[in-house]
Parts: structure tokens; sequence; C-alpha cells
């Protein structure tokens, strides 16, 4: 309750505080204000209750510029969530760049896929549900690009490692694992302190020229998603007295990681081919292999996409193949030795661009599973939109998507931008 | 986010319907009057902004306001836009790179919500743009080549001289059965542009409101598109137009679409 109060303390006095400064300042700021309902299928219960207030200022000038971009979520009736997604400052030279403070990086060509587009940690605790450009979490880094012609080399350092959010328990989007015996965990090596061994470097060449547009990017990072290294206790079964699982005990971890990749788009008689990939070297997968004392080893993964945009009439249509691959696979791995995925968009706009039809697929092939996400949005005027729309998890429940059967939905969203 | 996605700088819609400073005494074909209009000087670079209203039958309207940047590089022209305004598009900006050659356009999107610079296909020419009565075709440069241009007769229109050149596309697909466009005798300005439809009916009529000169050319600065069938229409204005400023070719890139003017 205390936090909570904090929270709306705290978010008032930005408010205010922002506030003057732009009546001081001059800033320039813009936003939106959103409410979003999500109802159940199932059960008939909001699944999503949320309003939102997303603030941009901003200020550039020749030399400088400061963008911060606070967002307020209230959920439910009581629960106010306060984000500061962005706060930077850019200093601008005649060749280079310089970015320092929390941001977000957004590299790659691929839609709705992240593969080279690491830099920025995800916020999953609703999913792959939320706008793209509100599932990534800022990142307080100093990024530096310096511009040759229509190349850029960017450089990325990070001294503070931010995991994946995941979903907490209570929570719809949040899985229980399933395990023979309740298991214990130890939470000791799952934060990572801050400093310079433990930073992170990402590093970037972008070419955007005529014929095609490249990246190759390289990482030395932490993986975003912890390792959780299983220890087993066994005791005897004084009935059969043979050995039987007792205990299980659970650390998560978060590893290094190196990785390698790059990305291109062209365009080829009208129709944009994409392609993105990216190679992980030495990353921890769970396995029922006993040698392996916490049950995890490493191995190689490749993780890799084409995809093509083009126009069929007047509907703009766009399909993704994924592939993730381990590499050196063995049969006691947990984890399938390569996950297909597509996705499939469709897009029509009519009535003078006021009326908005789309069709978003992520089709799970491995595990024939699909998250189904059909929307229709009406523009009422420059500035206030409704947009209604589902969520259908469908297929089979072990799969990335079928898992979330029971959380299919439909929701309204009522927007106003300013 | 509306859909944005234009072929190329509204600019090259001033090539298209623009001056010639001389007059020539002989009789001329089609042809030559359109490419006269085509090739009329419009200097080594220009900045204008420009608001664009859509105003439908009922007389609502909505407006787009943009800030461009266009520099002619020789066998390539570079624009830049930047949209200023409604809330929902703000900072986005958009690239296009036209060829003198037969390759096609080269086009890129920056969309700042998603802080990703998109190419985008360049294919979309029937498309309307931004919800406007211009098709990206009505707002590109078209090539002398791409249509067969008879002349068919002289008239007065708003009190000018013109000639009345119907232009009928070479490609059986295009989204027009002709145009008539109304030629100034005296100045080689267009005033007036009808497009019909496949079925040979008039769709759509753009009437040329103001012209001024800036640096020794002449801009188009007021125009308005009406669409007939539907009781539609569309105005752009330019304001703030320089031409001829020394800008730099770094204006034109990746860099620039995602910092902003």
């Amino acid at each position: 309750m205390r936090d909570k109060m904090r929270t709306k303390g705290l978010v008032l006095i930005l408010l205010l505080i922002a506030g003057q400064y732009t009546k001081a300042q001059n800033l320039d700021i813009s936003g939106f204000a959103r409410t979003y309902e999500g109802v159940l299928f199932n059960t008939g219960d909001f699944g999503i209750v949320q309003q939102t207030l997303n603030l941009n200022f901003e200020q550039r000038g020749n030399k400088v510029a400061f963008k911060a971009n606070p967002m307020i979520y209230l959920y439910n009736a009581d629960s106010l969530n306060f984000r500061m997604r962005e706060l930077y400052l850019d200093l601008y030279f005649d060749n280079f760049d310089i970015r320092i403070g929390k941001q977000q990086v957004v590299w790659g060509k691929a839609d709705g896929v992240f593969i080279t587009d690491i830099v920025s940690p995800l916020n999953l605790t609703e999913f792959l549900l939320p706008d793209f450009n509100e599932i990534r979490t800022g990142v307080i880094a100093t990024k530096v690009n310096y511009y040759l012609g229509n190349s850029t080399f960017e450089a990325i350092w990070i001294p503070q490692f931010t995991p994946t959010e995941r979903p907490p328990p209570g929570s719809i989007w949040y899985i229980q694992p399933d395990f023979p015996v309740t298991p214990t965990w130890d939470f000791s090596r799952e934060t990572i302190t801050p400093g310079l061994e433990s930073s992170e470097v990402f590093l970037k060449y972008t070419a955007l020229t005529s014929a095609i547009d490249f990246e190759i990017m390289g990482a030395y990072t932490w993986d975003d998603n912890p390792t959780m290294h299983v220890q087993k206790e066994f005791g005897v079964d004084p009935v059969t007295m043979l050995p039987i699982l007792t205990g299980i005990n659970i650390t998560p971890e978060h590893h290094r990681l190196a990785i390698g990749g790059g990305s291109f788009s062209s365009e080829i008689k009208g129709v944009i081919l994409r392609g993105e990939a990216a190679y992980y070297n030495g990353k921890y997968f769970l396995t029922e292999d006993i040698l392996q004392p916490d049950g995890n080893i490493q191995k190689d993964y490749l993780h890799y996409l084409v995809g093509l945009d083009f126009n069929l009439g007047p509907v703009k249509l766009s399909s993704q193949f994924i592939q993730q691959t381990i590499l050196n696979y063995d049969n006691n791995l947990l984890n399938e030795k390569t996950e297909n995925t597509m996705t499939f968009l469709a897009r029509y706009d009519m009535l003078r661009e006021t009326l908005h039809l789309e069709l978003f697929s992520y089709i799970g092939l491995t595990n024939e599973d699909a998250l189904i996400r059909p929307k229709i949005t009406y523009d009422f005027d420059d500035s206030f939109s409704i947009l209604l729309g589902s969520n259908i998890f469908v297929g089979d429940k072990k799969g990335r998507f079928g898992q979330y059967g029971d959380n299919s939905m439909a929701y309204l969203k009522i927007k106003y931008s300013f | 986010m509306k859909t944005i996605q234009i072929t190329t700088a509204l600019i090259a819609m001033i090539i298209a319907m623009g001056f010639s400073p001389y007059v020539t005494g002989q009789s001329l074909t089609g042809k030559q009057i359109i490419e006269k209009v085509y090739n009329r000087p419009t200097g080594d670079d220009q900045t204008s902004n420009l608001a664009m209203t859509l105003i439908n039958k009922s007389g609502a309207q909505r407006v787009r306001k943009i800030k461009q940047f266009t520099m002619d590089l020789g066998d390539v022209e570079k624009s830049i836009m930047f949209f200023l305004s409604p809330a929902d598009v703000k900072n986005t900006s958009f690239m296009n790179w036209t060829y003198d050659s037969d390759q096609s356009d080269d086009q890129w999107i920056y969309l700042p919500a998603l802080k990703k610079t998109k190419r985008i296909s360049s294919d979309s020419k029937s498309d309307y743009f931004m919800g406007s009565d211009f098709t990206y075709d009505d707002l590109g440069d078209r090539k002398l080549e791409d249509d067969t241009h008879k002349l068919l007769r002289e008239e007065t229109m708003d009190g000018k001289e013109c000639y009345v050149v119907e232009s009928v596309s070479k490609d059986d697909d295009y989204m027009y059965s002709k145009t008539l466009v109304w030629v100034n005798k005296s100045t080689f300005v267009g005033v007036k542009k009808e497009f019909y439809d496949e079925d040979e009916d008039l769709l759509k009529i753009l009437s040329i409101k103001e012209a001024e000169e800036v640096s020794g050319i002449w801009v188009i600065v007021n125009s308005e598109m009406k669409n007939i069938q539907k009781n539609h229409r569309t105005t752009i204005i330019l304001s703030n137009i320089q031409i001829n400023t020394g800008m730099s070719d770094s204006k034109f890139t990746e860099r620039m679409m995602m910092r902003g003017m």
C-alpha cells in the first residue's frame, strides 16, 4: 500500500514539474490517453482493464536534444504503474551523435519477431499482446553513432543489465512450471551487479543503398532469460527400496552470450524481400542428460527469418517464416531441435484512410498452434480513434500460443492523441 | 498508425504542372507541349512547408502538415518529408530517391513509435496519399514516354489561351483511361487537368489556383483536386518556399530521417 502511495505521489510530482517546465521552456509535448478493456471468451471476465497516459516531452536544437517519455498505466481500479520509458539527451556533432540515458533501441528488419533486436529487453507481462512500440523496455545506455555517407557505425554500452520482464504469479499470462515435486527456489544468483565487468556491448554497421539495406551486428551481452539450474535430491522409497526424487532446487542465473548476426531488405519488382539471422554462441538449454549435474547444457543456436511485403490491389500483405535451430543437437534436450513459426499480416485502409481492417497472426508450425489477431479501427477524427479487436489462441496446449487457449478475448481500445 | 506510403515528393507535382519561360511561335505536337511542361527548371534544391486539407462532401476538414526538402543530384532526385501533424503521424518521415533512368524509386519510411526505418515498395501508384484525392501517381513525376500525347484543340480557359492535350497511357492496366490537360500557351503552365476512370467517365479535376515566383522559378502554391464522382476534394498549399539554398546531400540519409528537421 505504501509503495502504491509513493508511486502516485511520484507521478503527481513529475506531472506538476513537467507542466511547469513545459510552460517555462516551451517544450514540444505530445502523447495519448487510452482506455483498453478486454473480455475473456471463456468466462466473460475482464482479462484486461487498463487506462494509459503516455507523454512525450521533447526539445530539439541543432546541437542538443532532450526527450522524456513517462507512461502511466492504471490497471483495474487502483493499481498504478509508472514507467519512464525513455529519458535521454542527444548531442549532435558533424559526423557523429551521442545519446546518453534511458533509451529504447530497435535493430533488425523483422516485424513482431526479435532476432537481432536484442538491445532493449522485452516486457512480456502481457505476453506479446502490447503494441510493439510498448513491448520493449528502456535501457540505461550510451550510444554513439558515426556516419559515413549512407553508412552508420553504432556502438552501445550498457553498464546495467536489464532482464526480460515475465508475468508474475497470479497473472493470466503466468504459466505454472510443471514439476514432479514442489521445488525450492534460490534467487541469490539472479541479479547481476552493475559494473564494468558486467556491462554489455553492442556493435552494428548499417548501410542504406539503392539496391539493398543491410545491417551487421555483434553483441557481448547477457541472456535476457535466466537459465534454470536444477539440483535434484533423492531419497529411498521405504517400501520398494528404490531411489525416488524427494526435492528440486532451482537457481535462476543469467549467463553471458556472444551473438553475431545481420539483416537485409531489398525491393524486387514491387515486392520487399527481408531477411534476418542471429547466431548465439553457447546458449544454455535444459536437458535430461544425467551427466549434466544441473540439468543444463550449452549449445550454439541459430535464429533466422525471411519475409515478404507486397500489395494485392489495395490490400497490403506481409508474411514471415521464422526458424529457431539448436546446433549439435542431442535427444536429451527438452527443446525441439527446430521450431518453425510464420507470421501473416493483411491490412486494408478504406473511407479515405479513416477505417482500417487488419489481421495479424503468429502461426506455430511445429506445435500446430496460433495467435490470431483481427482488428478494426475507425478514426473519428485526426486525434480520436476506436479499435475493436480480438486475440484468439488456438491449437496444441503445449505450444507457445496454444498454452493460452483460455485467454482468448475480445477487446476495445479508445485512444485520444494530442 | 495510418498508412503513409508516398511515391515521391509533392514538389514533383509542380514539375508536372509547371511553367516554361519561353514560347515558340511554331505549331507544336501534343508530345512537344507536354515535354515543355515537364522540362521546366525547378532549381537545384527546394524547401517548403505543405498543408494538405481533406474536405469531405459535408465540408468537414482534416489537415496534414508536412515540411519537405528536395534536391536534384543530376541522375537522381532525392526528397525527404517530415510530418508535423496530425498527432498520430507526428515525427514520421519519408525519403524518396527518384532516378532519371528506368530504375524504380527507392523509398523508406521512419516510424517514430517503432523507432525503425523501413524500406517500402514504390509499386503502389494507384493508392491514395494519406487519404487525400491525390494518388501517388498524381504526385509523381511521370515520364514523357509513359503516355501517348495528342493535341486536341486550342481554347480559352479562365481568360488564358490554352492547348488541350490528351494523354493515354501505354500501359493497359493504368488507373486512368485518359487525362486531359489545359496548358497555358504563353507560359506552358498547367491550368487544369481532368482524370478519366477505366470506364472513361470523368473521375477527378485538378485546378491550379495560384503560383508565385521564388528565386526566378515559378512554383504552384495553391491547387485543388476534386473527386467528381464522390464529391470530396483536397487542397494543397505551399508556404515558406526556398530554392537554391545550397542544401547538402547529407540531408537525405537515415540519420536525418530519425533525427528530424
